[in-house]
Parts: structure tokens; sequence; C-alpha cells
């Protein structure tokens, strides 16, 4: 019955150009068995049945239809649709006028019809005044189910043609969702992040897209009435995982703490309509997607009051569709509210992109800010210029050690000169860079700087001079032993995808001299490791018996 | 002549000692060398020297206090450091003189040689006084100074607003980094010109120099032509 109400509005709605019939018709009457006279126009129904015998598969059926409005002298073809069960046999005024199915007193020769079919009417019969349909009905599929006869009466040319300009309207929608989802999938699958809400999007944009197929697929494609039920069962369980679907969204997108309480209680009341309303295709729907409205209304209220951006949007996208709910048949309204709804996701998650992109830019600008730090390294003042003093000093004092002296500079000048535009080097020209600033800082401290290491994988990777800005600490907050030697170990450890790297600092450590977290050395590490590991790496740095112990850790992922 | 070093480059330090030795040669009396600069508080604590070579990473919050810190009290001060920038910032909070890195015995030797020279000479470049007071440190702008005395081995402040403050340093290490806008007129007086009023002579030659407030200061014999010829 909502079918037609739909299809009825859905002709009013585009049709208003042009006049259509008038006509008004009874409820059907019914009688069991098969007798060839019941198709006469004026035979008496008195007796017949109201409602049919659900345990009888062959039966009669007959309505009276009154054409109100007909023009005498309109010569244009009437078409008659009608919405039933079973295969029959259709006459109108006692003359056959054509069948939908086949026929037959026995199930295996029964060939099911479709729900839904369209007869020509002939001209004669089809004037002002009263007429009788009489159906031959055999319905040995789904017996038991009592579906009325729904009669429509119009011109010919727009009964047929006016579903298929509906669905072409729905067809072209489902077309924009189907590439909305392509895209999304795409994005996902190519994007390093791969961000749930971009999958989840991408999910609800095909499943709207097949939802929008399957309810309007019974236009141009003939479904027996025996598999009715299969295309609403499909619907329903489509309008099920979109209403959980959208919350879901909405709770990623806003940021919506204990999402899934919410949307395991969403769950549980969404399985109970299921249970409650078993076998209402169209109310379950319907309330599937009340639920989905209000619970995101329950999300975008939340982020309303969190002040999260984009909320409005969809807040009003959210009371758009209740007032489009309140105006238009449910049909509509599904497909009407869905849009808005998706409109609005899509709207959030244009926003979202803009995030990203600005993430993306403030990425490169930190990259860029790197590699200009790592410059920096070899040309500030204090490193620069100290060790020309130094130089200074050796020359006049030694050449021979003065050479040595910038020959050690050089080299390290070198290495970081190698590894300034990298953001990954292999372990070993780090291990080279550190040797070469011990050198040089051997010249400068007048001090034994002795490296040991163990372990090391050589080729395996880390970021640039990350080790090398944890030895300068080293040397900076570390006093020599009474020989003036200090030692630094470094130690590597690879459990699984995790890699340890250890550098203890074999010294005494100087008072108040602690790097702090906040020290430019340790922001330069975090922001290298960062760079090149998300989050996936811890630092900890610490006084330890021995001197001081810097460790990095990087784990799997 | 006792000498503070604070210099945490080993090699640096010997460098800069023995320029020192060279410079000043038996008027050393002690050169203590200190390789962090929480060390050279320590012993800046316990001890007063007469000279603070001081290397001083200016880039650290710590820098400027230990600045303010060391320029407040009755030593002269050079640092010496690599951070070259740094130079206005020194000469503002009152250094004797900034000895950029690399360096070499002539430069330092004309650092070592500002400590003997008196008069301003500083090029105008000190900014603020910087006092103790109860137990922190204040800066005074050389603006808010109407008249600076002597008083023995330290010196009185008496500013604009009536106040006075008291500096450790003599009148004659003071002198040496006032800029020239600062006169001295008298042993025990430092005037800024812009404070004198006009000059009073006595019979028997007795100067006295009015200042805008009214105050009145003695001028001494020998310093009355030169403080004429600027304040006319």
């Amino acid at each position: 019955m909502v079918k037609f109400r739909f299809l009825f509005f859905l002709t009013l709605f585009l049709s208003s150009c042009k006049q259509d019939l008038h006509y008004e018709y009874t409820d059907a009457v019914y009688k069991n068995g098969d007798d060839l006279n019941w198709a006469k126009k004026n035979y008496d129904t008195s007796g017949w049945e109201k409602e049919r015998d659900p345990k009888t598969a062959v039966f009669w059926s007959r309505v009276n239809v009154r054409i109100t409005n007909r023009d005498p002298k309109d010569s244009i073809s009437v078409g008659l649709g009608i919405h039933s069960f079973g295969s029959f046999d259709v006459y109108w005024d006692g003359v056959f006028v054509g069948k939908n199915g086949e026929f037959a007193k026995d199930k295996i020769h029964e060939v099911p019809g479709t729900e839904m079919s369209d007869f020509l009417l002939p001209d004669s019969l089809a004037r002002s005044g009263l007429h009788t349909l009489a159906l031959r009905t055999a319905q040995h599929f789904n017996t038991g189910e009592l579906r009325g006869v729904d009669v429509k009466l119009q011109y010919y040319k727009a009964l047929i043609q006016r579903p298929l300009v509906a669905t072409s309207y729905m067809n072209l929608m489902a077309g924009a969702f189907l590439v909305a989802a392509f895209y999304y999938f795409f994005l996902y699958i190519n994007s390093s992040r791969k961000e749930l809400d971009v999958l989840i999007f991408g999910i609800i944009c095909l499943l709207f897209f097949a939802l929008l197929g399957v309810e309007h697929v019974k236009f141009y494609i003939t479904i027996p009435y025996s598999h009715f039920y299969t295309r609403l069962e499909i619907v329903g369980w489509l309008t099920f995982a979109i209403s959980l679907l959208v919350p879901f969204y909405f709770t990623i997108q806003f940021y919506f703490k204990k999402k899934f309480w919410l949307l395991g209680l969403q769950l549980l009341i969404l399985i109970w309509i299921y249970i409650d309303n078993f076998r209402h295709y169209d109310w379950t729907a319907m309330l599937f997607s009340y639920t989905m409205w209000f619970f995101s209304l329950i999300i975008v209220v939340n982020a309303l009051f969190r002040n999260v951006k984009g909320a409005w949007v969809v807040f009003v996208g959210l009371l758009m569709s209740a007032v489009a709910s309140a105006f238009i048949v449910y049909d509509f309204f599904l497909f009407i509210c869905y849009t808005l709804i998706v409109l609005s996701m899509l709207y959030l998650h244009t926003i979202r992109a803009k995030l990203l992109e600005k993430e993306h830019q403030s990425s490169l600008i930190l990259s860029s800010r790197l590699k200009l730090e790592l410059l920096k390294k070899n040309i500030q003042p204090h490193f620069i210029k100290n060790t020309l003093t130094s130089m200074i000093d050796w020359i006049e004092e030694s050449p021979k050690d003065g050479i040595v002296f910038i020959q050690a500079l050089a080299k390290e000048f070198d290495i970081l000169n190698q590894i300034g535009e990298e953001t990954l080097i292999p372990v070993a020209k780090e291990i080279a860079l550190c040797k070469a600033h011990l050198k040089v800082m051997q010249f400068r401290k007048e001090i034994n700087y002795v490296w040991e290491q163990s372990g090391i994988d050589e080729l395996d990777l880390i970021p640039p001079a990350i080790i090398h800005t944890i030895l300068e600490n080293g040397i900076t907050h570390s006093m020599p032993s009474i020989d003036k030697i200090i030692t630094f170990k470094l130690s590597f450890e690879k459990q699984g995808g995790n890699k340890q790297y250890k550098l203890l600092t074999i010294a005494r450590n100087r008072e108040n001299g602690i790097e702090k977290k906040t020290g430019t050395g340790f922001q330069y590490i975090a922001a290298r490791l960062t760079e090149s590991y998300g989050d996936q790496w811890t630092f900890e740095s610490q006084a330890v018996p021995e001197g001081w112990l810097t460790c990095i850790k990087i784990h799997a992922g | 002549m006792n000498i503070l070093l604070v210099e945490d480059e080993a090699r640096i330090a010997k460098r800069v000692a023995r320029m020192s030795r060279e410079f000043f040669g038996s008027t050393i009396q002690n050169l203590v060398v200190c390789e962090s600069v929480n060390g050279g508080i320590k012993y800046l604590s316990e001890h007063t020297p007469d000279l603070l070579l001081l290397d001083l990473n200016l880039n650290g919050e710590d820098g400027f206090d230990l600045l303010k810190s060391v320029t407040a009290s009755a030593f002269h001060t050079i640092i010496i450091s690599a951070y070259t920038e740094k130079a206005i910032t020194a000469f503002a909070y009152g250094v004797l003189d900034f000895v950029p890195k690399p360096f070499d015995q002539e430069r330092l030797n004309l650092a070592f040689r500002r400590l003997f020279t008196s008069g301003p000479k500083s090029e105008g470049k000190l900014e603020y006084l910087a006092v103790k007071k109860a137990g922190s440190i204040v800066l005074i702008d050389i603006k808010e100074v109407r008249y600076i005395k002597g008083a023995g081995i330290y010196t009185e402040l008496h500013l604009l607003n009536g106040k006075k403050a008291l500096h450790d340093k003599s009148l004659e290490k003071l002198e040496q980094l006032l800029p020239a806008s600062f006169e001295r007129i008298h042993k025990s007086y430092i005037v800024p010109i812009n404070q004198a009023k006009e000059i009073i002579v006595h019979t028997g030659s007795k100067y006295l120099l009015e200042l805008k407030n009214g105050e009145i200061l003695p001028i001494g014999r020998s310093r009355y032509k030169e403080l004429k010829r600027k304040i006319i």
C-alpha cells in the first residue's frame, strides 16, 4: 500500500502539467475456485468474501472501478496498473485484457507473476462510468500471504514512463554515490594513514548506492511475486547497516567520547526493532532511519556543545531532513533525508581534508626546518668559533697537531654535508660522524674521549645526527674521570620489530647540567623521530651509577 | 691582581691564561680557572677578584642573570665569547669589553689596557647600571641618574625620582664604563651633562654646579675648564 501511495505521489509530483484520469475503486471481494463466468461484468458478487481464504491457492477476485472525468472525445490509450500477488488472467468488463505470469491449477504449472503489472485497456471499455476488474488468480507460492488488489488507471504511456523517469533520477543519484564510494575506497587504499572514517564513508556511499538501486530495481526487472520479499529484506538490511554506520562516522568526525557505548546501545535498539517488527518491512526500515537520525542528533548536539568544527552544518542538515520527513511520504523522505545527511558528511570530509592538507604542509615545513637545523649544527657560533680559537692555539703551539685537528674538523663537516638532505641514514654513517666529532672535541677539551660499541647492525637506518646530538649533550654535561677519560658506549638491540639504541656516557655528571626534555637538543631528536616514526618511539634519559644513560626505542609498526 | 677565568674549553682556557700572564707579568697574584659557570659562581660567592674573564653563552636565560650579577659587582668583567651578536647587550649591562672568539694576543691586550685608562670610553654603549638590592639585582636605566657620588669603595647613584641606590663599583670603575654624556666634575662626583643647569663661580676660585633640580654640587678646580666648555 505504501509503495502504491509512493507511486501515486510520484506521479502527481512529476506530472503537474498534464491532467490525469480521475477514478475510484472498491475493495476487492474473493471467491475460491475457478469459473470463467466470474469474469462477466454484471455478475452478482453478493456472497463473495471480503477476505481471501489463506489456505486456498486458486481463487477469483473482483474490484469495481468508476472512471469519473474522462472526456468522451479523449482517444488516448488508457492503461491499467495492478498491484497484487499471484499469477492471474485479467478481465476488464468481462473482456480478457492480459495476464501476469501463467495461471495454473497446480503449483508445477504456475509461472509466478510479478507484484506490479500493467495492461492496455480497450478504448471502448475505458469511458466514464462503472467498470469491473476480475482476476483469475493462482497463488501456489506464499499462499498464506494476503495481499489486497490495488488498481491504478492512467494514460498508458504515462503509466509505463513515469516510474522509469523517477527511477532515472534515483539512478543518477545512485551513480553519484557509486563514484563517491570508489573515490573514497581508492583514497583509503592509497593513503598511508588508513583513516577509518574514509573507509566508513566509502562504505556508506556504496550501501546508499545499493539501497537506491535495490529500491527501484522493481521498475525494470520483473521480480516474481514469490521473491517479492527478498528485495524488501535486502532494503531492510541495507537500511540497518547505514543506520549504524552514519552515527559511527559522526562519532569519529566529532571525536565523540564513549562512542562504543552509544553505538552498542544503538545496535541493541536496531536489533530489537528488527525482531519486534519482523516482516513489517517498510515500517522496520523507517524505524531504523529514525533511530539513525536520533543517534546522529545526540552526537551532533554533543559536538555543538564542544564547539567542534562542522557540527553546525550537520545539525542544520539533520533538522532539514526532519522537516522534510514531516511533509513527504516515507520513501521520498528516506532519500532526501539520506542525501542531506550524506551531503553534510561530504562537507565534513572536505573540512577534514583541509586539516590534513594543513598537517601535510606543516610536516613539510618541519622537514625543511630540520634540514636547516642540521645545517646550523655545522655553523653555529658556539661550535665553530670555539673550534677555531682552539685551532689557532694548536697551530701556534704545534703546527703538526694543528693539521690533524683541521683534518678531523673537515671530516666532521664532510659527513654532516652528506647526511644533510636525508631523513634516515645508516647507523654506520652516524657512528662515523660521532667519532669525527669526538676527535675534534678531544683537541678542544683535551679530554680523552673513548668510543665503544656493541651489537650494531651497520645498515640499520636512523634519523641523522640524533646520536650526535646526544653525544654533544654528553660532552657538555659530563666531567672526565681523574685520568681525563670520558667513555661513550653505544649498544643496539632488536626484538621482533622493536629496535633500541642505548648510549651510555661513563663520566661524572655536572650539577644542574641535565638536558631537560625542553632543551633544543631534545626538541631536535623528538622532531626527527616523529618525522620518521610518528608516535612509535620513546626517548628516555637518566642518571645511572656509571654516568648518564640515554635510550631510544623505536616500535614496530 | 687576582683574575678569575671561566671557560669550559680547556685549550682556550690555557690560551687565555697564558696571554694574561704575558700581559700582566708578575702583577698577577692569582689566576683561577673555572671550567663551568656554576663553578665560577661558587668561586665568586667566596672571593672577589680584580678581574673576571667570562665565556658566556648569552643564549640562555641564565646567561643574562649571570651578566647582571657580575656587572653589579665591584670588579670589572671582560666577556670572551663566540656570540659576537650579543656584544651590544653585554656592553649595555656594563662589561668593560667584549672579546669575540677567535682572538689573538693583541685583541686581548686591548681589553686588558682598558683597565688602566680612565674616563668614559665605552662609546656610549652602557645603558643600565646593575645594582644589588635586597638579595636581587635591579637594573637602573642610566637616563634615570641625576648624579653619581663616590663613597669610598662604593658609589651612590642619586636618581631623578629622588631615591638613592648603592653600586659596588668605585667611581673610577664606573667612569670607565659610562658614556661620554657623563662628566666627572669632582673627585667624588659624576654628572650627566643634561642635568647640569649652570656653573656658579664664587670668589677664591670656588666653583659650584647647579643642577636642574636646584641641587648644588662642587666642581673640582682642575675640571672646571673642561666642564665649562661642555656646558656652553
